[in-house]
Parts: C-alpha cells; structure tokens; sequence
C-alpha cells in the first residue's frame, strides 16, 4: 500500500481530444487502472488462474489481463480504483503473486482509425497483420525507441501503454507518425 | 545476422529490441577458488570461430535473458532458450 495520497495528473496535453475528427484517431485513456502483477517462482500462476482469482476477489473492476513477460501480467481496466480498494484486493491477493499498483507509472493511448496500422507499422517492429495480430493479442515491444506496450482491442483500434515519464514523447511522436493521414481539417 | 531473433517467450522479434552480453562463460567458480580460476572466468573468453553461445536480454520486450546459439562465421543463429534453462543444466 502507499504511504501517502497520490494526486494522479495526466501527462497529456489540456486538449487531447482535439483531433477527434481526424482519420486516425489519438486519445488518452484518462480514467482506470494498472496494475502489475507477479508470479512468484514456480507457484502454480497462469493466466486462468490469475484470472479466475481476480474475478472473484474485484468482479467489478473486470479481469482483463496483458502479459508482458512470463509470469507478468498487468490487469488493466476503465474505472478508477481508490487507495483503500486497492489495499483491499492487494490483501485478499494470495502469496503465490505478488501485485503492485502502477496507475501512477504507466499511462494508456488509444488510437484509431482505417489506416491505424500504417501509422503504427512506422515505429513498431513487430507484425501487427489480421491473421498474426488479433483483436485481443498484446506484445510488450518498442515504438521507435521507446518501450510500449501494443494490444490489439478492436479490428482497427490500438491501445498502446507506455512509461508516465515517455507519454509526451510517444505522444508526438504518434501525431507525426499519422499527421499525413490527418491533414488539415476545418475547425 | 539476421535481424529476426525468436525469443521463447515473445516469438519473431527485431534485434532492436536485444541487448547482447557475450559469451555464455563457464560455470561459476566456488567462492574459494584461487585467483587464476576467477580471472579467468571474469576476464578471459575463447572468442571462438563457428558455434558460440551467447547471452541476449530481451530488453525492449519480456526483459528475459535468453541464450542464444549463433555461428561467428556465418552469423547464422540457432536455438534460442530462456537463460534460467542453464541452472537445469548446471552451467548458470
Ligand atoms: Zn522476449
């Protein structure tokens, strides 16, 4: 648990909705959580099991899970958790993980939009086809050089998850990956 | 060499995404061994020609350390196995 209040600022800019009518679409995903989660050595966690243990101790918080690394996962979701629910789950959380609440470390992106693989296919080195990539697949990878986290959660929306202390950074750089695709528009 | 590694855990990835370490040394000496035996184990390495083996971080992805098996002559890369397979065979 934290020792003190946390007062949770977004990195991105005041206006991040402003492109919102532009082909490929880039915002923030200003509420929700992150959570990362460790497996302890060779205990018994999986996927399934994690995620059957986190439905039931938070079924309102969701049980969506990414694997960055073996044994990793961070449980992400839309609505915000309090400190004091957090320290609740993080005590119902058994020993054989161990859970640390990132919400403050590592911030989300969505972006959208028919071409949003060719913006994204100029930074990120991996192949993000139909049939290898699929909706719901995610892959701890680089945009450029810096580390991103690349799930897949619809046919042409991205979420992109990165480092507090990088948002700004990829955040432009997501903005001049797609700007020939948004050309000037009225308004 | 080829730009594609196959990590164990991630698939088909960039060597961008590689920090590479070197040599796979031998098996670590006893804490007691003489002086010779450490120095060489830190210092020294075969720089061999053909197959080697060679430590890779994953570091733009899963953060694991993998071995990797790659030919200095032809830069031709073979088995790739996550590095805590070494304890199993004794050598970490
Ligand atoms: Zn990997």
């Amino acid at each position: 648990m934290r020792d003190f209040l946390l007062n949770n600022v977004s990195p991105f800019p005041a206006k991040a909705d402003a492109n919102g009518h532009a082909a490929v679409h880039i915002a923030p995903i200003a509420t929700g959580f992150v959570t990362h989660v460790l497996g302890k050595g060779n205990a018994k966690a999986d996927a399934a099991h994690l995620t059957k243990l986190i439905s039931d101790i938070a079924p309102e918080l969701g049980a969506t899970l990414r694997s960055p690394s073996p044994g990793q996962w961070f449980w992400v979701g839309d609505c915000d958790v309090s400190q004091g629910r957090f320290a609740e789950i993080s005590g119902q959380i058994p020993g054989e993980y161990a859970i640390s609440d990132q919400t403050h470390g590592r911030v989300r992106i969505m972006i959208s939009g028919p071409q949003v693989r060719d913006v994204l296919a100029k930074g990120a080195m991996i192949d993000l086809a139909d049939g290898v990539f699929v909706v719901g697949a995610s892959a701890m990878t680089q945009i450029g050089h810096i580390g991103a986290m690349i799930t897949r959660t619809d046919d042409d929306c991205f979420e992109i998850m990165v480092l507090r202390s990088f948002a700004v950074s990829l955040w432009h750089e997501l903005h001049q990956m797609a700007a020939e695709f948004n050309g000037p528009h009225a308004g | 060499m080829s730009s594609l590694v196959k990590c164990p855990h991630c698939g088909l990835r960039p060597r961008e995404e590689f920090t590479i370490r070197g040599e796979v040394a031998t098996p670590r000496p006893h804490a007691g061994a003489d002086e010779g035996t450490w120095f060489d184990h830190v210092y020294l390495r075969d720089n061999p020609r053909g197959q080697h083996r060679e430590y890779w971080h994953h570091s733009g992805g899963c953060r694991r350390w993998l071995v990797l098996d790659r030919n200095t002559v032809t830069h031709e890369t073979g088995d790739v196995v996550d590095a805590s397979t070494l304890k199993t065979e004794g050598q970490a």
